[in-house]
């Protein structure tokens, strides 16, 4: 086998290698954009769902507090607003502001001990409060999924492909309160 | 997020699990000689096959069968939603968390000792089981560390590196045992005969084959239960980042093990996949215990700080236990700045004050999943039916008022602890019709026609009275004001009226 032979081997060998690694790298990204997407729509589904159980919920303590119109007037206006909401900036906005008013809410139907004894009403707070916590953790799966992929774009080797294949980073998904946000952070990693 | 942990736990998995396999080859073949007597490969090359053949065998048997025999034995049974709604909600809360792709199905074990297991080869068909005792004992957030703890199983697919590696313990040990009987039922002549013929070298070989029958399966337990140990702190690991609030589990392991109930039929291939071991006089401790000791659990999880990532696991692992290993690949550590832990939450259910308490909710649940019927009466009482209940009525012991029993085929929701799953399905043939434009929903009520019909508001639960020429029109409750709508039977084309009488 002459010298010629074995450099052709050794670059093509290389080639091929290189070859293997970008596709393996760019389905990943591809996958990963997709599991971002599907984990979206998983809050999406989830803050529906939270929109459909306000009536019922409203609907349900009606008879026993009648007189806390203003509470329930916050309820579903805050409903309405984050129903209608489009960008992603505006529905954070809203659908964190309609946590705020439905935990006041709940706080406020506390006082009603008849209430709590209402078969239900507590029906309707397991799913309220299972669907809050749905919401926050398909956010967290979502950030987490983003977490990854920003650091697979950001990342050598494989920020190349990336870069090559147009793979943009992905927005993280907040809905903390403003004063949890500017809360001093102290990391020591 | 989790694939790369698995990716390393694969690797690790793999490394032990080809020991494993080499030290049963080694094994079988030693074995073979020793039966020859001599220095033979071709008797070694046969032994060797036949326990790799044993091995297949189990493996195979394992896999296809695992899920359906082993749930029989711990006399599971499959639930819904109906049964008990916030496990439920809690496994499909987890599930989101971990993202993934499909929802296991969720098994009750009628026991009143608190446990957990999961089982399933790959996340796309697994299986969670949860015994009432836990369900009845642990308030919200316990469950769903105890949850996030078996989800942390399937995702790192414990159940099936733990079942390829409990077959291969499986046969080494029966390899062994085969061998050794055949020394038991055979004379010392025909030993010293055999070693006769092959000299002194084969008499040095039967002595290791013989050292090696009786060591090989405690050296088998030994690799067998690190890898389950190991499994069990990566577990923990991932349920307090599903949960971000690794107290939930740390309480709810404390609850387990102070409780005095144990499981009883257990099987010794599922212990690896419980939550907390469930036979606690067995060797619980050092190299032969298949979970780590719960305080040592319940220390690294309280010393977790202000984070609920992995990095914040390793960090708390280290300060409780001072030893250095590797839980959680590098890769995974990169997030823990990120990670915060969540405020608990308000639980706003049920937590049982006392034992007493705990005991009669385990009963109920046990109840409700064996398919009573649960009726509560309007002052207060309530009547558990056993499920052949000759329909009809029943009435209440202490007021004397008479209840409609539906039949049990009517679709009729059993519920505990009077959270009933209102909104998911039509009970006593009432629904709630759809919401639209953000109207509140109206109830609707159906009535069989030909006589005075009685039933309960779904929202306050006053009794109301109709006559049956009232159908068709709308009815404002007089006691909460919400509307319903009477539905005569004829009118719907839904089949089963329920009558409530």
């Amino acid at each position: 086998m002459s010298a010629g032979t074995v450099v052709f081997i050794a670059v093509a060998a290389v080639f091929a290698l290189l070859v293997l690694y970008t596709i393996a790298a760019y389905n990943s990204l591809v996958a990963l954009r997709n599991q971002i997407k599907n984990a979206w729509s998983q809050i999406d589904v989830q803050l529906k769902r939270r929109h459909d159980l306000i009536p019922n919920l409203v609907e349900a303590t009606k008879g026993y507090a009648a007189h806390e119109r203003q509470t329930f007037d916050s309820v579903t206006q805050a409903r309405a607003r984050a129903a209608g909401a489009k960008s992603v900036p505006d529905i954070s906005k809203a659908e964190s502001e309609l946590s705020g008013a439905l935990s006041r809410f709940m706080a406020v139907m506390e006082s009603y001990p008849e209430l709590k004894a209402n078969r239900n009403f507590l029906a309707l707070q397991e799913e309220l409060a299972s669907t809050e916590n749905k919401i926050a953790f398909a956010r967290q799966a979502y950030n987490d999924q983003v977490l990854f992929l920003n650091n697979k774009i950001q990342m050598f080797p494989s920020n190349f492909i990336a870069g090559w294949f147009d793979f943009r980073t992905a927005q993280y998904f907040d809905l903390e309160d403003k004063t949890e946000r500017t809360a001093p952070k102290v990391s020591f990693a | 997020m989790f694939w790369s942990i698995i990716a390393s736990n694969k690797r690790k998995t793999v490394i032990l699990i080809v020991l494993m396999g080499l030290f049963l080859i080694l094994c079988g073949a030693l074995i073979g000689m020793g039966t020859a007597g001599a220095y033979d490969l071709h008797a070694g090359a046969t032994g060797a096959v036949a326990a790799a053949g044993i091995w297949i065998v189990m493996l195979l048997a394992s896999l296809f069968a695992s899920d359906s025999i082993l749930l029989g034995v711990s006399r599971a049974h499959e639930v819904g939603k109906d049964v008990y709604p916030q496990l439920y909600n809690v496994v499909e809360e987890m599930v989101i968390a971990g993202s993934l792709p499909a929802m296991p199905r969720i098994f009750l074990v009628d026991d009143p000792a608190p446990n957990a297991f999961a089982m399933g080869k790959s996340p796309k068909k697994s299986c969670i089981c949860v015994t009432a005792g836990l369900l009845a004992m642990c308030s919200r957030d316990e469950l769903q560390g105890v949850v996030a703890h078996e989800i942390g199983h399937i995702l790192n697919r414990d159940v099936l590196y733990m079942t390829v590696a409990a077959t291969m313990l499986g046969s080494i040990i029966f390899v062994s045992d085969a061998y050794l009987r055949t020394f038991r039922y055979t004379s010392t002549a025909r030993v010293t005969s055999r070693s006769k013929r092959g000299g002194k070298a084969a008499g040095a070989l039967v002595l290791v084959s013989l050292v090696l029958a009786v060591l090989g399966p405690v050296f088998a337990r030994i690799l067998y239960f690190s890898i389950s140990r190991r499994r069990e702190y990566l577990a923990d690991a991932t349920s307090a980042r599903l949960t971000r609030y690794p107290e939930g589990l740390a309480s709810a392991l404390e609850k387990i093990g102070g409780s005095p109930d144990t499981l009883g039929d257990a099987p010794s291939v599922l212990l690896p996949f419980y939550i907390a071991n469930p036979n606690r006089q067995s060797l619980n401790d050092g190299i032969f215990a298949t979970h780590p000791p719960l305080e040592e659990r319940i220390g690294i999880l309280c010393a977790m700080g202000q984070g609920a990532g992995y990095m914040d696991y390793m960090k708390a692992y280290i300060k409780v236990t001072r030893r250095h290993r590797a839980l959680v690949p590098a890769a995974d550590l990169r997030d823990g700045g990120r990670v915060a832990i969540r405020p608990p939450s308000e639980d706003r259910g049920i937590s049982p004050s006392s034992v007493g308490e705990s005991a009669r909710r385990a009963g109920d649940i046990i109840r409700a999943m064996n398919g009573f019927t649960f009726i509560t009466c309007r002052c207060g009482l309530r009547m558990k039916l056993p499920p052949g209940y000759p329909g009809g009525q029943i009435v209440c012991p202490r007021c004397k008022r008479v209840h409609a029993v539906p039949r049990g085929d009517s679709g009729m929701i059993t519920s505990v602890l009077g959270e009933s799953a209102a909104m998911s399905a039509p009970a006593e043939g009432r629904v709630s019709a759809p919401q639209e434009n953000g109207r509140p929903g109206n109830q609707e009520v159906r009535i069989a026609g030909g006589k005075w019909q009685q039933f309960s508001c779904d929202a306050c639960g006053r009794s109301i009275e109709v006559s049956p020429r009232f159908g068709g029109r709308k009815l404002k409750c007089s006691s909460c004001g919400s509307v319903i709508r009477i539905v005569p039977a004829g009118d719907a084309n839904e089949k089963t009226a329920a009558n409530p009488s």
